[in-house]
């Protein structure tokens, strides 16, 4: 009796350790960034607040119609540019306030998918891209992996970003969101809950699709059809004001791009333009171009506040970084006339397969010596 | 379209004397001529003929470089010798103790097989002399080139009539003076000065185009100014040297579209291209724009890690081994490439310490850091303050020593140096790692 006695207690004393031994030779099946406050289930910290934080609101205990367990995240963004980016978002890292100074990533390696939750408090909130990794810094993630722009409903509506392929050995933003005041001029409420990673091996590593025909650097102020960011300031930067929301006479929809250049060399160069770029402020070093191959041109319109306003260069593609675009071509220079007038730039033998920057223009004080005002619509690849 | 020199200039041939050397290609020679060349060879005279180089378009409509019917691959690079303390007015044809022979034997054992000269020294039997210690000595051959009046002051008056001739005979002087050179491999007409035209540097302008509101029109009237100015002078060399292709320097592809209008003389595209890693779609857009070959004239990288503050050989290395395999991919027959690239000569075989401050001589015998303008395709040392990472007095594959050997600032081949050495013994065109596009 003490024989199986003991053989019975050492079966027992064993079995917990190879179940143990089992579970760390098998990876997690999820790996929760946020599902409840105080939830010890979170591994990231909703910390690391950008661009305009201050038009930032967050309740992080917000236990109105949670989509599960007891509470979500509230965040009110108010659009009013407290910071003048014209844009805001937050990152959730580890430990809190982490921009890539700690070693505090996870190994996420196995995930595949990242899923999220998302509401808008009305419906329509525009999320410029949500965003896994990304964070640069002495430890920087391994991965850079964003989805969007989002229109938000007001009803909980899972999204997912495929994250199968991507390199996640270390990863310190574990999720993020952003978003503008032109894509939300009145500011918007919209709600996150149950963000996690997942591992779905059936997920197949996301093929860089043709985008189709038209696609739109500029149609609208809050239109997610805009595909390209006006982030790339370049040259006097600081002469150059910005208005993606003007409603001057705008040659189609509610919205036009004004552009305010004063011509006072504030840097010295004597000269300053916008790109546009997918994400903002991608001057190649960020692997995200969009294929544009079916593209046979790329038209806009414009015209000048008085008429007689010269733009030395309209351009498309041309940036080159450690992801470069894969052609570029460009007009100019170009005398704007006050009516609209439609300008088209030939893209008929280019390789459009890679482009990052959606468009640009360029003009300096030679040719503007009292500054230029104009307006841009309807910028459109075709 | 003329892309071969061949066929009409084996004609034009028949009734050209050479001046100079008195020896014409032995296939062509008369009798005497023949008994005279083989008599000076037996004398011990180090004289051979003049090469035959061609541009021949192949059934596929790829380009090959033709030296005496035989293929050739331009492996170079830019030569400019200056030592420490000169700046680039210093005369390095007349030095005594004959730069080019210690580069020389250096560029052989890397595989060098072509020098870049921007313009001819002075003196033409001092040039002579380097053309042909480089040839004989190495095997090394010789482009030359000539500005075209590029940096006269104030500006190249292209549009003016006394200019041209003036800048066209000094070309054709060049090109009587060297054509006979057995080292010499091709012309190269102008460096980048199509982007005057585009008004961006020294700019010029003529009662026509001063007439002309439209701007865009302004700059279609320079080019055709410009471009009908560069094929009158390739059309002239032809006449007098058949043996020798004329190639057009371009800065990017920038106005090749006029070219393709006002060029028919011109065989081929010297390209100056800084697009760091890759050089893009260079080559299917050359052949859509202007269906001839290239040679990429400058390319390169400088050494300096404007961020870090510290010379950084393998980012030099780095990139001239990625845009070496480029130009490998695209040369003839290569697969999946475009087929019209010659080859290239890098920028540039030795550091020049004269060009950050170039008009203040103390900082010629100082290697200056301080980077002089921003290119994000280099992108290692993009974040250096104000974006300014490129270094020009630092793009040698060769760095220069304050250190005396011979009369001569000791040189040091830097890591690029024997990556190209290795890449050009078994040249690999390897996919790139990245998933961004080139």
């Amino acid at each position: 009796m003490k024989k199986i006695l003991a053989v019975m207690a050492v079966v027992f004393l064993a079995m917990p350790l190879c179940i143990y031994a089992q579970e760390e030779k098998t990876p997690p099946k999820e790996f929760v960034v946020y599902v409840d406050k105080n939830s010890r289930a979170n591994h990231y910290i909703p910390s690391g607040w950008m661009g305009d934080y201050g038009d930032i609101k967050m309740n992080d205990q917000f236990m109105e119609n949670p989509q599960d367990g007891i509470t979500s995240i509230e965040f009110k963004y108010s659009g009013k540019k407290s910071q003048g980016q014209g844009w805001a978002g937050v990152y959730w890292q580890n430990p809190a306030n982490n921009w890539g100074s700690k070693k505090g990533g996870f190994d996420l390696t196995g995930m595949t998918k990242l899923t999220f939750w998302a509401r808008g408090a009305k419906g329509g909130e525009v999320i410029q891209k949500f965003v896994v990794g990304g964070i640069k810094g002495t430890y920087p993630d391994t991965a850079e992996v964003e989805m969007g722009p989002v229109e938000l409903t007001d009803t909980w509506k899972q999204y997912t970003i495929n994250l199968a392929g991507r390199d996640l050995s270390y990863i310190n933003g574990g999720f993020c969101w952003v978003t503008t005041a032109d894509l939300n001029p009145e500011g918007c409420t919209f709600y996150i809950d149950n963000i996690k990673l997942e591992a779905d091996s059936t997920l197949k590593p996301e093929a860089k699709k043709q985008e189709s025909m038209p696609f739109y650097v500029y149609a609208d102020r809050s239109t997610v059809g805009n595909h390209f960011i006006p982030s790339g300031w370049m040259g006097d930067y600081g002469d150059i004001k910005y208005d993606g929301a003007s409603k001057e006479d705008p040659y189609l929809g509610d919205s036009c791009v004004k552009i305010i250049y004063n011509s006072k060399a504030t840097q010295g160069a004597r000269w300053a333009g916008i790109y546009w770029q997918n994400p903002a402020n991608n001057w190649g070093n960020v692997d995200a171009g969009f294929d544009l191959s079916k593209a046979t041109k790329l038209s806009f319109w414009a015209r000048g506040e008085k008429g007689g306003e010269r733009i030395e260069e309209f351009k498309v593609g041309g940036i080159m970084g450690e992801y470069s675009d894969s052609d570029s071509a460009s007009i100019g220079p170009v005398i704007l006339n006050k009516e609209w007038t439609q300008y088209t730039i030939d893209l008929k033998g280019k390789d459009l397969s890679y482009v990052i920057g959606g468009f640009c223009w360029a003009t300096n004080i030679d040719n503007n010596p009292e500054g230029a005002t104009f307006y841009l619509d309807e910028i459109k690849y075709e | 379209m003329k892309l071969s020199t061949n066929k009409r200039n084996t004609i034009e041939h028949q009734g050209i004397c050479h001046r100079d050397t008195g020896f014409k290609p032995v296939h062509r020679c008369t009798g005497a001529l023949v008994f005279l060349f083989f008599l000076s060879f037996l004398l011990g005279a180090s004289f051979k003929p003049a090469s035959k180089v061609s541009v021949k378009k192949l059934k596929n409509g790829h380009f090959r470089l033709l030296v005496d019917r035989k293929p050739y691959i331009v492996k170079g690079v830019c030569y400019n010798p200056i030592p420490i303390g000169k700046n680039h007015e210093s005369d390095w044809w007349s030095d005594p103790n004959k730069p080019w022979i210690v580069d020389g034997k250096l560029m052989k054992e890397m595989g060098v097989n072509t020098i870049r000269i921007y313009q001819p020294g002075d003196n033409p039997e001092e040039v002579k002399k380097v053309i042909r210690d480089l040839y004989e000595l190495y095997g090394i051959r010789t482009i030359l080139g000539n500005w075209l009046g590029f940096w006269e002051y104030p500006c190249p008056f292209y549009g003016d009539k006394d200019f041209q001739e003036r800048v066209k005979n000094e070309v054709i002087r060049m090109v009587e003076l060297y054509k006979d050179e057995p080292g010499v491999l091709l012309w190269i007409l102008g460096n980048e000065n199509n982007y005057s035209c585009l008004g961006r540097v020294n700019p010029w302008s003529n009662d026509e185009i001063d007439k002309e509101p439209d701007p865009q029109k302004k700059n279609a009237i320079r080019a055709r100014i410009y471009y009908s100015f560069v094929n009158d002078i390739a059309g002239k060399i032809h006449e007098i040297d058949p043996n020798h292709p004329v190639a057009l320097g371009n800065g990017e592809l920038l106005g090749l579209e006029s070219a393709n209008q006002y060029c028919p003389d011109i065989d081929l595209v010297a390209c100056i291209i800084y697009r760091g890693r890759t050089f893009g779609n260079l080559f299917n857009s050359l052949k859509a724009t202007f269906d001839r070959p290239v040679v990429i004239a400058e390319f390169g990288a400088d050494v300096y890690d404007a961020y870090l503050k510290k010379e950084d050989q393998n980012m030099q290395a780095f990139f001239l081994e990625s845009q070496w395999r480029q130009i490998y991919s695209n040369i003839a027959n290569a697969p999946q490439g475009a087929g019209n690239c010659l080859g290239g000569t890098i920028f540039e075989w030795s550091d020049e310490w004269w060009k950050h401050d170039e008009n203040n001589p103390d900082s010629w015998k100082v290697h200056d850091t301080e980077s002089n303008w921003s290119n994000g395709s280099y992108y290692f040392d993009i974040k250096a303050e104000g974006n300014k990472n490129m270094n020009e007095e630092w793009f040698g594959i060769v760095a220069l020593s304050e250190e005396l050997e011979d009369g001569l600032n000791k040189r040091i081949p830097r890591k690029a140096y024997y990556v190209i050495r290795e890449f050009w013994k078994n040249p690999t065109i390897k996919k790139p790692k990245v998933k961004g596009k080139k």
